[in-house]
């Protein structure tokens, strides 16, 4: 069976148990006897090759350019700031709830504190609860899938604390909650196509309210006739909202995976299954919600 | 995404441009221009990595297009580091001048492999994905271009045996 597979596999084969599992060649040349001459000579090339690609940038570069990287990254133009809460447009059930959390939590700093409080601290269930008034008080399926993604982002963190603890368990449970959040925007996103239509209908009348000369002229596309432009409006508001989110996802799809990773380099063995679990969770629900967002384009 | 693809991306645009002033400016910009376009990337089943690449190739591409010159693939001595060992550096660099030399009869996809495979540090899935080839195609390169490699350097080998005797 072995003797059907291409050369080229084969010569694959070696190479990774050579250049990257650090194999020696005759190691490898006892594996496939039949091809050791041939063999022998390519991998030599090939670990030439490697050795002669393998320059390294300097301290000085390094550092020169990482300050560069995280100058540019602190330049980028900040996310727009978040319009206010909007009174008006929540029903008085919500008002009502959040004015209650509002007088009985904000009092003492108690949403501050429990806002970085860990799964295994006091404040925590202030923190799940004040998120939980959060995802109620938010309507707007975009603004709430942005939400899940930041809470998202708060899960992961809480996991890398509690793995460096050696608390497997509620490691787990941290990874089904971050594994809700995720597919909830996956969820949120793909609705959100269908209900932009009535979403613009809805938003428009909400609109009216006279803005600032400034602001209207900035929103207001000059080609457009009077009655189409808040209907415009709220198309565009709704792209804007799409491409923040698509910007977050993207970027907590890069570095939460990688930032587990390097938590499972670290952590106690009793953990290592469970953040094992929590990196799988994490590819795998930031792959299905970006694959929402894409289909909306 | 910087941390984790620095010195790869480095290697690569080295190998590809074969000067190292410019490549550093290029790996700078390289990441630079990913952070401003992060906006734009899709995932559609490609990588992070075969898009930071691509972003890589592109800019290398630019660059040979405006010197009006081929992809040259040699490396000079001074991408070697300062604090390497002195007689590490003399065999080092006879082994770069050779590989440069010997890149040069390759074919621009045999030369692309060899660059994302070996100064990239990717495996056979990534540089598939990035050369939108398959596997299959990857690794049929990769056999030839380092089968075409062996050739030419045994061949020169040769040549200075015979000029010794």
């Amino acid at each position: 069976m072995r003797r059907s597979r291409p050369f080229r596999d084969i010569f694959e084969e070696c190479l990774e148990l050579v250049l990257v599992k650090g194999e020696t060649i005759e190691e490898c040349l006892r594996r496939y006897p039949e091809h050791a001459g041939e063999l022998k000579s390519l991998l030599e090339i090939a670990t030439a090759t490697q050795k002669a690609t393998a320059v390294q940038p300097s301290p000085e570069f390094r550092e020169r350019a990482r300050q560069q990287f995280y100058g540019a990254l602190r330049q980028m133009p900040a996310q727009k700031k978040r319009a206010g809460f909007n009174w008006v447009g929540q029903p008085r059930w919500a008002t009502a709830i959040t004015v209650v959390l509002a007088l009985v939590l904000v009092s003492g700093g108690t949403v501050a504190a429990a806002s970085s409080s860990m799964p295994d601290q006091p404040l925590y269930p202030v923190k799940q609860a004040t998120e939980q008034a959060r995802l109620a008080l938010t309507r707007s399926p975009l603004r709430k899938a942005e939400l899940h993604a930041r809470l998202a982002d708060r899960r992961v963190a809480e996991i890398v604390y509690l793995a460096s603890k050696s608390k497997s368990e509620q490691v787990r449970r941290t990874t089904q909650s971050l594994d809700r959040h995720l597919a909830r925007i996956a969820d949120l996103a793909s609705t959100h196509q269908m209900t932009t239509a009535g979403e613009a209908r809805l938003t428009a009348p909400m609109m009216t309210t006279p803005a600032p000369a400034t602001e209207k002229a900035m929103i207001t596309p000059p080609s457009l006739g009077v009655e189409a432009a808040p209907l415009d409006n709220a198309a565009r508001v709704t792209s804007e909202q799409r491409a923040e989110l698509r910007t977050i996802v993207i970027y907590q799809a890069i570095h939460h995976p990688a930032r587990l990773k390097a938590a499972l380099m670290n952590a106690p063995p009793q953990t290592r299954m469970a953040l094992l679990r929590a990196i799988a969770v994490s590819e795998t629900g930031y792959e299905k919600a970006l694959r929402s967002l894409e289909d909306e384009r | 995404m910087y941390e984790a693809h620095f010195d790869r991306i480095y290697r690569y645009v080295s190998f590809k441009i074969g000067d190292k002033v410019e490549a550093e400016d290029m790996t700078q910009q390289v990441f630079v221009n990913a952070l401003h376009s992060i906006s734009s990337f899709k995932w559609q089943g490609k990588p992070f990595t075969a898009w930071l690449f691509r972003i890589a190739h592109n800019q290398v591409v630019d660059y040979l297009r405006r010197k009006t010159k081929k992809p040259v693939t040699l490396l000079n001595e001074s991408l070697l580091g300062s604090d390497s060992n002195p007689q590490m550096v003399a065999e080092l660099n006879l082994d770069i001048e050779r590989l440069s030399q010997a890149t040069q009869r390759l074919t621009e996809a045999q030369r692309e492999v060899i660059s994302l495979r070996f100064a990239g540090g990717l495996s056979i899935i990534e540089v598939a994905k990035i050369m939108g080839k398959s596997q299959g195609a990857i690794k049929a390169l990769q056999h030839s271009a380092i089968v075409a490699l062996r050739k030419t350097l045994l061949v020169r080998d040769n040549e200075k045996v015979e000029t010794v005797s």
